[in-house]
């Protein structure tokens, strides 16, 4: 017999993680700087710092700022009103009595699969989107679960806190990056002594394995980020079972999507590609969670 | 050049300064995070009354669409108005809720004795009446569950450390939940 687990216990138990990854990433950053500052001179290290940062950021920033739109636009989502969508008001509205959180704006989006998303920079401006295919074939109760699972992203601020770590993967990208192109115009002989070399090595496997490296912790905090929305989901609803059934569902009837954008993919409440990189956790161990709850 | 300032005074002295904001800043947030909550607390509560008083509102369209199919029905139908009355006239949260009990297991009744009547059941204004008071008996529901969160929030930040500190400092008291009488607890039961 395996033990309940507390859904408060979850959500913070999976947003320590995500933190404690995140912080992960920020060392390495901090270390690539450091062998960097050392192989070349650190006056230099400050320089690419800052462009990097100012770079990352303003991408970001952009589609941050953006993000609800573009996710929305690249699905082809359309916004509904109350008259045609009674049940998915009734539902989202309900949901919003539990969590506190705001009516974000609702839409509906072009798919058989069974699947949902959450958008917007604050629970003030977010918007909810679902697939006519789960409007179909899901029951109210698989449908609150779900959609709870999506308000427990925007009452957690995942978005927000996703696009940090993508900021500061980025920094990390074009660190390298600048790294290894500058090597091809290295003056050779300067700093040609060995304790330099060493550090110019490091730098290299550095340079190179940092970028795949907080990839895949990147990956690990969007996991634990929709652990923490699966639990979020429980609190709002208190039953399981309808997100049980939702994932389900999801398992045996989902077929693959070809159209969705990869960047938009990890929003998503289930995974669109079969074989996308794990930004999701396997449905097995999630109905497995929840199952203790 | 901001290095200059700190030759102004001794080092002690900035130190002794810097522990002082700092206690500031969290006094502040403390006196602000029970508030927040506080507010939160009593804003789940009037939104619970918000969500019966869309109850009771619906009420009297119920009585009238179904009047006239249901003529012989008249102590089921008299529940259901002196249920309404109660809860209109209950006062404090708790002989609200234990109203609003009285009037689901009423409702219950009502629309038991509906299946009886086919041309009621295709009526339109009673469907959409019925689906609406089903889903404004979920909004009571999530209304209720929210303010037991807010008052654990509350509590959580009353008696643990160092909330505990301040909360005796500000003179804040851990908050009590909704009490459900034992009587209530049963199953609501369906009479005819």
């Amino acid at each position: 017999m395996t033990e309940r687990i507390d859904f408060r216990d979850q959500i913070s138990r999976n947003k320590l993680k995500s933190f404690f990854l995140m912080f992960v990433i920020f060392v390495v950053i901090i270390a690539l700087g450091y062998v960097m500052s050392f192989a070349y001179n650190p006056d230099l290290f400050f320089t690419i710092m800052i462009f990097s940062i100012i770079i990352s950021i303003s991408y970001l920033l952009i589609s941050y700022y953006n993000s609800d739109k573009i996710a929305l636009f690249s699905v082809n989502a359309r916004e509904v009103k109350r008259e045609n969508n009674k049940l998915y008001y009734d539902v989202v509205e309900g949901l919003t009595l539990a969590s506190g959180l705001p009516m974000p704006k609702l839409y509906v989006m072009p798919s058989k699969q069974i699947n949902a998303f959450a958008s917007g920079r604050s629970p003030k401006s977010s918007v909810i989107c679902v697939t006519e295919g789960a409007l179909e074939k899901l029951d109210r109760r698989e449908l609150e679960g779900v959609i709870a699972h999506e308000l427990g992203h925007i009452g957690g601020y995942d978005i927000r806190y996703m696009t940090l770590v993508a900021v500061m993967v980025g920094i990390i990208s074009i660190i390298s990056e600048i790294f290894l192109r500058s090597l091809w115009f290295r003056n050779s002989d300067r700093d040609n002594n060995r304790g330099n070399a060493i550090f110019m090595l490091i730098g290299i496997i550095l340079a190179v394995l940092a970028p795949i490296f907080v990839y895949f912790v990147q990956l690990a905090i969007s996991r634990k980020r929709e652990f923490s929305a699966d639990a979020t989901a429980v609190k709002f609803t208190r039953y399981p079972p309808g997100l049980i059934g939702a994932l389900e569902k999801i398992k045996y009837g989902n077929s693959p999507e070809k159209r969705i954008n990869k960047a938009v993919a990890p929003l998503f409440f289930a995974n669109p590609f079969k074989e996308l990189g794990n930004t999701h956790p396997s449905i097995e161990k999630r109905i497995e969670l929840l199952r203790r709850m | 050049m901001p290095l200059e300032l700190l030759t102004w005074l001794p080092i002690g002295v900035w130190l002794l300064i810097g522990i002082v904001v700092l206690v500031v800043i969290i006094f502040f947030s403390y006196f602000n995070r029970f508030a927040v909550l506080g507010n939160r607390i009593d804003n789940s509560l009037s939104q619970i009354d918000v969500q019966l008083k869309r109850r009771t509102d619906l009420i009297p369209n119920l009585v009238e669409s179904v009047k006239g199919y249901m003529k012989h029905e008249k102590a089921a139908i008299k529940a259901v108005t002196d249920a309404r009355k109660a809860l209109v006239s209950a006062e404090g949260m708790e002989k609200k809720i234990k109203a609003n009990n009285q009037l689901e297991s009423a409702l219950k009744t009502i629309f038991a004795i509906a299946e009886n009547y086919p041309n009621l059941k295709a009526n339109e204004n009673f469907l959409e009446l019925q689906r609406e008071l089903t889903t404004t008996e979920d909004k009571i529901a999530y209304s209720r569950q929210y303010y037991n969160d807010s008052i654990l929030a509350y509590n959580d930040l009353c008696k643990t450390f160092p909330g505990v500190f301040f909360a005796s400092i500000f003179g804040k008291k851990p908050r009590e939940y909704l009490q459900i009488a034992e009587s209530e607890r049963k199953a609501v039961k369906v009479e005819f």
